[in-house]
């Protein structure tokens, strides 16, 4: 009975891995609650203490805020971009297209510092200030790929017949795509934009170039807060972040199926 | 309606089907996007780093190899990239069995709560890594979790020091990557037909053997897909060399973005960067020659 016991340890190194992965994620909601500043674990009570001092904190607010609004831009601006660019790559023949894939897909192989690094560079050559255009531009250009490859493989599974149909039947480009194509592959759209959002809301390590005072972002002051000012705070922000990247997405997904649910 | 307007209407129609118009604008559109802010300002660097670093974090504009003799004229900088490329190495060797087991078992399972657990490594990709690295402090701290339960059980007498140590920093990168590991190495395990293994099966493979020579080879997109992202992520970490890492453990990417950020030394930071880049290119070219990078790309977005 090899086979037996060889899957009690599949399962066992499974479990294991689980737990390394939500157990830091619990202490830290739980630490939000945690009476003390130097925290021993797990308290011997919990409070909302940290709670009453985040909510008065305006820059805490601020930064939650930035980091929403720069969020949903980047999923806008990703999806759109990223739909039309999937279309395209699936619809069109042109030269090159298997290293154009590569083009599309490279933000997601050269590492964040060089891209926050370069981008900096070039916009001070060109004397653009830091401003909340220039997060959503480049969160846009980090969740592109992202976007890109959901709805793209959408789209390999889209019958083009119906499209035929459709212009067969009179319709222009752009009466087939708002009438046949987007309705099919919206699904697919609002996931890239779930996707796009939840990389923007988190994103750090080229963020840190891009922030100004005005500017600055959930992460970008989680990581400020850990540097400098030890304060149980940053339990609360982390917990409310971690909140928002978690329910986002679900509720999208719910609201997805709702969508695609036959209507009476 | 207006001849002016009748004129627009037309010149509006034959722009719609000029090919070049359309393809300008799908897929050009994302293309101008990835080329005008990140391949444009890659040559930016490159230009960079042969300015000269004056003072104040002034720029100027003079040809110099100074950033480079810098860079090669001590140990300094080339131990830290070999290092920031060995932790991605490691990392991945670790990252890659633990990865491997859940994915495998997610994919061959036939539990009803599938869906969920399954849903459980999703949720890891999206709550943010600065949440996932800063999380194991309180955990490995000489006071955290991990001491106190040793502590506890009698397995030690002192706590021992984890955090801002190389096993500390692992730890963070290693479960902070490891859904990336899962997601492709589940999607294909999860495409092998059990036919297949029961027929290697029935030929008289043991156990091992069939896994051996059946599953593993037909989830070897999966592996691929998943080296390459721990590999490029681990070696270009920021946050667990930072947060958990200790001060004798630098890593390329916290180096570059303090030489840039705190010395304002732009032009050096430039020389870093683009040596950094040209050995992950390398190493990509490398890959490409066992693996199809679209495809390993590919595997994330399941």
């Amino acid at each position: 009975m090899t086979g037996q016991w060889n899957w009690r340890a599949v399962k066992l190194v499974s479990a294991l891995v689980y737990v390394s992965m939500f157990v830091p994620l619990l202490v830290v909601v739980v630490n939000s609650f945690h009476p003390q500043r130097m925290a021993s674990f797990p308290p011997s009570s919990l409070t909302l203490h940290w709670y009453g001092e985040f909510f008065a904190d305006q820059m805490l607010l601020d930064a939650v805020w930035m980091s929403t609004k720069v969020g949903v831009a980047t999923a806008i601006c990703a999806g759109a971009v990223g739909t039309l660019s999937a279309m395209g790559f699936v619809r069109k023949q042109f030269p090159v297209k298997k290293g154009l894939v590569i083009v599309m897909l490279s933000p997601m192989l050269v590492p964040p510092v060089i891209v926050g690094l370069a981008s900096t560079m070039f916009f001070t050559e060109l004397g653009w200030e830091r401003s909340i255009l220039w997060l959503v531009t480049m969160h846009t250009l980090i969740a592109l790929p992202y976007a890109f490859l959901i709805v793209r493989s959408r789209l390999f599974l889209f019958d083009e017949s119906l499209e035929e149909a459709a212009q067969t039947l009179g319709a222009d480009h752009l009466t087939t795509f708002r009438e046949v194509t987007f309705p099919i592959i919206s699904p697919a759209i609002l996931t890239a934009m779930i996707i796009s959002f939840v990389i923007s809301f988190g994103e750090f390590t080229a963020t840190q170039f891009w922030v100004s005072r005005e500017t600055t972002t959930a992460p970008v002051v989680i990581y400020t807060m850990l540097e400098t000012l030890i304060t149980p705070k940053v339990n609360v922000l982390a917990t409310l972040v971690l909140v928002i990247t978690i329910a986002i997405p679900i509720a999208g997904m719910a609201l997805q199926r709702w969508l695609a649910s036959p209507t009476e | 309606m207006s001849s002016a307007t009748q004129r627009a209407t037309r010149v509006q129609d034959r722009l719609a089907d000029n090919r070049y118009v359309r393809f300008l604008l799908s897929p050009g559109l994302g293309l101008l996007w990835v080329l005008a802010l990140l391949f444009l300002p890659l040559t930016i660097i490159v230009l960079y780093s042969f300015y000269t670093a004056g003072e104040f974090g002034a720029i100027v504009p003079e040809f110099t190899l100074a950033n480079y003799q810098r860079l090669f004229g001590s140990s300094t900088y080339p131990v830290i990239i070999a290092k920031s490329f060995l932790i991605g190495l490691v990392t991945t060797l670790i990252v890659l069995p633990l990865g491997y087991t859940l994915g495998y078992f997610l994919g061959r399972t036939e539990s009803t709560w599938k869906p969920l657990l399954l849903g459980l490594v999703v949720v890891q990709f999206w709550v943010p890594i600065i949440i996932r690295t800063y999380a194991w402090i309180p955990i490995l701290g000489t006071e955290g979790v991990v001491n106190q339960a040793l502590l506890w059980i009698g397995l030690i007498n002192e706590p021992l020091s984890l955090l801002y140590t190389m096993p500390g920093m692992l730890v963070g990168l290693v479960v902070s990557l490891l859904p990336f590991m899962i997601l492709p190495v589940y999607a294909a395990v999860s495409t092998i037909d059990d036919d297949v293994i029961q027929a290697a099966k029935t030929l008289g493979a043991s156990d091992w053997r069939a896994f051996w020579e059946v599953t593993l080879p037909l989830s070897w997109p999966g592996i691929v897909s998943g080296i390459l992202f721990t590999f490029i992520i681990a070696a270009g970490a920021f946050l667990a060399p930072e947060l958990l890492g200790g001060p004798g453990e630098r890593m390329i990417a916290p180096v570059i973005a303090d030489v840039f950020l705190g010395d304002f030394n732009w032009p050096f930071a430039a020389a870093l960067s683009l040596v950094y880049f040209l050995l992950i290119g390398v190493s990509l070219y490398l890959f490409t020659r066992k693996a199809d990078l679209e495809e390993a790309l590919e595997g994330v977005s399941v």
